[in-house]
Order: C-alpha cells, then sequence, then structure tokens
C-alpha cells in the first residue's frame, strides 16, 4: 500500500504534470476574459464557484451519487459477464466459433442505439439504464479477457490437473492470477467508458444524476453549470481511479517484483 | 499402477507403440532414452494428463509429478505453492521445506528463488501430496552437476522415508543407479521399452 503510493507522488512526471493543468487553466482563465460573451465561456473561478455552492447545497451529491450508483452497477455486471465470456470463449474454440459472430457485431452497435432500444424495449425506468450502460461494455471486457485466457499457461493446467484441484481453487489461484492484468486493464478501461455513457443515459431518460442536470442546464444555455458538473464528477471518476484501481492493480503484480 | 498400452500418436505420427509399464509402492523403475523419443508423452499418459491414446491405464495409487520445469505458481509465496495444489497441511509443508534445505524460505515468491531451490519445491510439493507412485519428468536436468546430485540424494532419501514408487523418466543413464532404479529404455520408431543394456556409466 504505501509502497504503491509511493510510486504515485514520487513518480517524475508529477511536476509537469502539474504544471500542464497549471497551463491549462491559465489558459482557459485568459480565453474567458477575451471572449465577448461570458456566458459562452465563464471563467474558472466562476465555474468553481458554482461546484462550491452544489457541494454546500447538497445538490451535488445527491446527483453524483444516483450517477455513481449507476456506473457501479452496470460496471459490476458488465465485468462479471464480460469476463465469464471472455473466459469461455477463449478456452473453448466452438465456444468462440458460435459466439463470434454476435461479438463482433455488438462491438459495433453505437452506444445510443443501445441505449434507444433498451427505453423502447424494457421502458424508462433504471432497469433498461443499467442494462443498456453494461450492454455496451460488455463487449469490450469480453475481448480483452478472451486474450487473457488464449495466454493462460497450458503447464500450470497440467499441474493443477495431475494434482487434483477443485474447479474453484483452480480459478482462484491458478486462472485469475493471471488474467488480474487484464481484468485490471478492461477495469480501468472500461470505468471511464461506463460514466461517459452512463451521462447520455441520463440525459435521455432518468430524472436524476448527472447526465439529467446536464440536459436541463443545456435547456437554459447554462454553461458554467455544464462544466460545473462535468468537472466535480471528472474529479471523484479520478479519484476513484487513483484510490481504488490503483492500489489494486499495484498489489495483484505484487510477486512480479523482487522483495528486498 | 498399470499401463497396457497398444499406441499413442500425435495427428498422423505415432510415437509411441505397444508397451506395458506396471510399477507398485516401493519399486522405482527409470525409463531412459534420447530427447524427442517420446518420454514426456509417456509420462502424462500415465499421470493422466493425456487420454487420447489406445490402451488401458488402470490402478488406484495416488500419483504426483515432478515436471521437468519446477510448474510453481509465480504469483504464490513458496509455502502457499504446496499447500494450496496439494490441500495439505501448513505443518507439513513447512516440515517437507525443511527436508529439501528450504527452510526459513516459505514467504518467498518462486522468482525470489534460484532455479535448484524452485525444483526442490516442487519435489516437496510432490511429496506433500503423499503419493504412492510417484513420476518426475528429467528433474536434474538443467541443474549444475553439484546442484543435481544434491537433489538426487534428497529424492531417494525422500522415497526411503515415504516408502512410495518411482516412474523417472531421463535421458541420464547414471540416474537410475543413483536412485536404485531398474533402467528400462524407450527406443525404436515407433518407441517401445526394452530391458536396458548394463550401461558402461553405471
Ligand atoms: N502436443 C504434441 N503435439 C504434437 N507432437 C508432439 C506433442 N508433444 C510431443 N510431440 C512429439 O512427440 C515426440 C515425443 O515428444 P516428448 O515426449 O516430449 O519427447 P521426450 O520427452 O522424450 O524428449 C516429439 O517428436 C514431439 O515433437
Ligand atoms: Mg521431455
Amino acid at each position: 500500500m504505501s509502497k504503491a503510493q509511493r510510486h504515485i507522488w514520487q513518480s517524475p512526471g508529477l511536476l509537469p504534470g502539474l504544471f500542464s493543468v497549471l497551463a491549462m487553466l491559465v489558459l482557459w482563465a485568459v480565453a474567458s476574459q477575451l471572449t465577448e460573451r461570458p456566458q459562452v465561456l465563464p471563467a474558472p473561478w466562476v465555474v468553481a464557484a458554482r461546484i462550491w455552492s452544489l457541494a454546500a447545497s447538497g445538490e451535488l451529491w445527491f446527483h453524483a451519487g444516483m450517477t455513481l450508483f449507476r456506473v457501479l452497477a452496470s460496471f459490476v455486471i458488465a465485468m462479471a459477464v464480460g469476463i465469464a465470456l471472455g473466459l469461455w470463449m477463449g478456452r473453448f474454440r466452438t465456444a468462440d466459433h458460435w459466439l463470434n459472430p454476435a461479438l463482433v457485431i455488438a462491438l459495433n452497435i453505437p452506444a445510443l442505439v443501445t441505449i434507444v432500444l433498451a427505453y423502447i424495449w424494457i421502458g424508462l425506468n433504471e432497469v433498461a439504464a443499467i442494462t443498456a450502460v453494461a450492454l455496451n461494455k460488455i463487449p469490450v471486457v469480453t475481448v480483452m479477457l478472451r486474450e487473457g485466457s488464449r495466454a493462460l499457461r497450458p503447464d500450470l493446467d497440467d499441474m493443477a490437473s495431475a494434482f487434483r484441484m477443485g474447479r474453484l481453487e483452480r480459478l482462484r489461484h491458478v486462472v485469475l492470477p493471471q488474467l488480474a492484468p487484464y481484468i485490471a486493464g478492461a477495469a480501468r478501461a472500461g470505468i471511464s467508458l461506463i460514466w461517459k455513457i452512463v451521462l447520455v443515459v441520463e440525459f435521455l431518460g432518468r430524472s436524476n444524476g448527472v447526465g439529467f442536470k446536464i440536459h436541463l442546464l443545456f435547456s437554459s444555455f447554462d454553461v458554467a453549470g455544464v462544466l460545473a458538473w462535468a468537472l466535480a464528477f471528472v474529479a471523484v471518476m479520478l479519484l476513484i481511479d487513483l484510490m481504488i484501481l490503483r492500489p489494486w492493480e499495484a498489489r495483484a503484480n505484487r510477486w512480479r517484483r523482487d522483495e528486498a | 499402477m498399470r499401463l497396457d498400452l497398444t499406441e499413442k500418436h500425435f495427428s498422423d505420427r505415432k510415437v509411441l507403440g505397444a508397451l506395458v509399464l506396471q510399477v507398485e509402492r516401493g519399486q522405482r523403475v527409470a525409463v531412459l532414452g534420447p530427447s524427442g523419443i517420446g518420454k514426456s508423452t509417456l509420462l502424462r499418459i500415465i499421470a493422466g494428463l493425456d487420454r487420447e491414446f489406445s490402451g488401458r491405464l488402470s490402478g488406484e495409487d495416488r500419483l504426483a509429478v515432478v515436471f521437468q520445469e519446477p510448474t510453481l505458481l509465480p504469483w504464490r509465496r513458496a509455502l502457499e505453492n504446496i499447500t494450496i495444489p496439494t490441500g495439505c497441511d501448513t505443518a507439513l509443508a513447512r516440515q517437507l521445506m525443511g527436508e529439501v534445505g528450504l527452510a526459513g524460505r516459505e514467504g518467498q515468491f518462486p522468482r525470489q528463488m534460484s532455479l535448484g531451490q524452485q525444483r526442490r519445491l516442487a519435489l516437496a510439493r510432490a511429496f506433500a501430496a503423499r503419493p504412492d507412485i510417484l513420476l518426475m519428468d528429467e528433474p536434474f536436468a538443467s541443474l549444475d552437476a553439484e546442484t543435481a546430485a544434491r537433489m538426487i540424494d534428497l529424492t531417494a532419501a525422500l522415497l526411503d522415508r515415504s516408502g512410495a514408487g518411482l516412474i523417472l523418466v531421463t535421458h541420464d543413464a547414471g540416474e537410475p543407479a543413483r536412485l536404485g532404479a531398474n533402467p528400462v529404455t524407450l527406443s525404436g520408431q515407433p518407441a517401445r521399452l526394452q530391458q536396458a543394456l548394463p550401461s558402461p556409466g553405471a
């Protein structure tokens, strides 16, 4: 744990990274002062003040919480189904042959089409929203895990069979550790994709959440509000990546490093 | 353990011909043969890892395998590499690690150990499964002479103590005598078993 954190805070890219964020803020501030119409590009401090008042009123936490709930629910479903499908297709060629055409089609269906169809077929409700997001993500997870399952070491399979390891033991100690880098990759790529799709789902058919708020603000052309909600939620997602996903990835890879 | 093999082929290539191999608890047999003759193939059939052969494999004995490579779980520590695959308890695993000279290394990951140490860990793991018959696939190859000699003595001592039988496959004609194993050779195309001629080195 301490190792992983030192890894982040002492990385040589930290200082340039901070400066580049600072430079973007300065550029934004200058541009906002030069424009004739401040309502189209409000200054950073205007947006910051909006975030502050949203946080103080509690509105931010309610809607961000709803969005986060949808992100997590569809994330868990997409990862579980994607891992199972990917493992199955990677290990059994027949399964791969039968499911691959469906997978290729699924990969190429635009997110918007899935969302609209889910709302029409299932109804304007939470189940449809979460299903639509999960359906968008499942094919991507499946492809990554299929790749990982094809790379599973046959010698370790033999070892497990020779010692008659049980199914669950095998999954837990032989298969999943080998898939961990692929799962971590799919998780990190997945969470950033999923929250963007969740906003669209909320924009189109929910009455709470960050996407719903952006819909309202878009109708009243309130750019400061749109930016405030977007930036606040980006911060939440970055925090999740930094505090949960990265440390977990580092822990899963501990055996690769030499310990003194 | 008894194998009545009619034949074994990969696609259209016949690797092993008709042969019979019977080994019981306490018996030691070494199958000798040059590289590529089909020794690993034979051992995989006996271990139940390859079921695509014609013939019959019978017997109720508990088998354990020491593979050509250590074949450890890189993401599990040394002690867990014994307890997880075999399901044995920690006390036995610790005791076996001591017996193969790995005491104090229980918490290390395999890649922190030398090849010789990894091989001894694989040996400890096999004995942790309390086998009636131990199957070994060239377990002393690619070790330096001194390390190999130590590991051969260790194997012999563990076999003596546990009373397990042994099927060893190797290309080194010197190994059977040092393990007190009855040598048979695998030769021909497709390969069959022959009683070994007394080798000059033995
Ligand atoms: N899975 C396989 N598919 C096709 N041919 C194989 C396979 N495994 C082994 N062989 C072939 O069978 C022969 C015997 O191999 P092997 O049993 O590994 O020999 P040895 O262990 O005596 O060196 C070799 O010619 C090898 O190329
Ligand atoms: Mg071999």
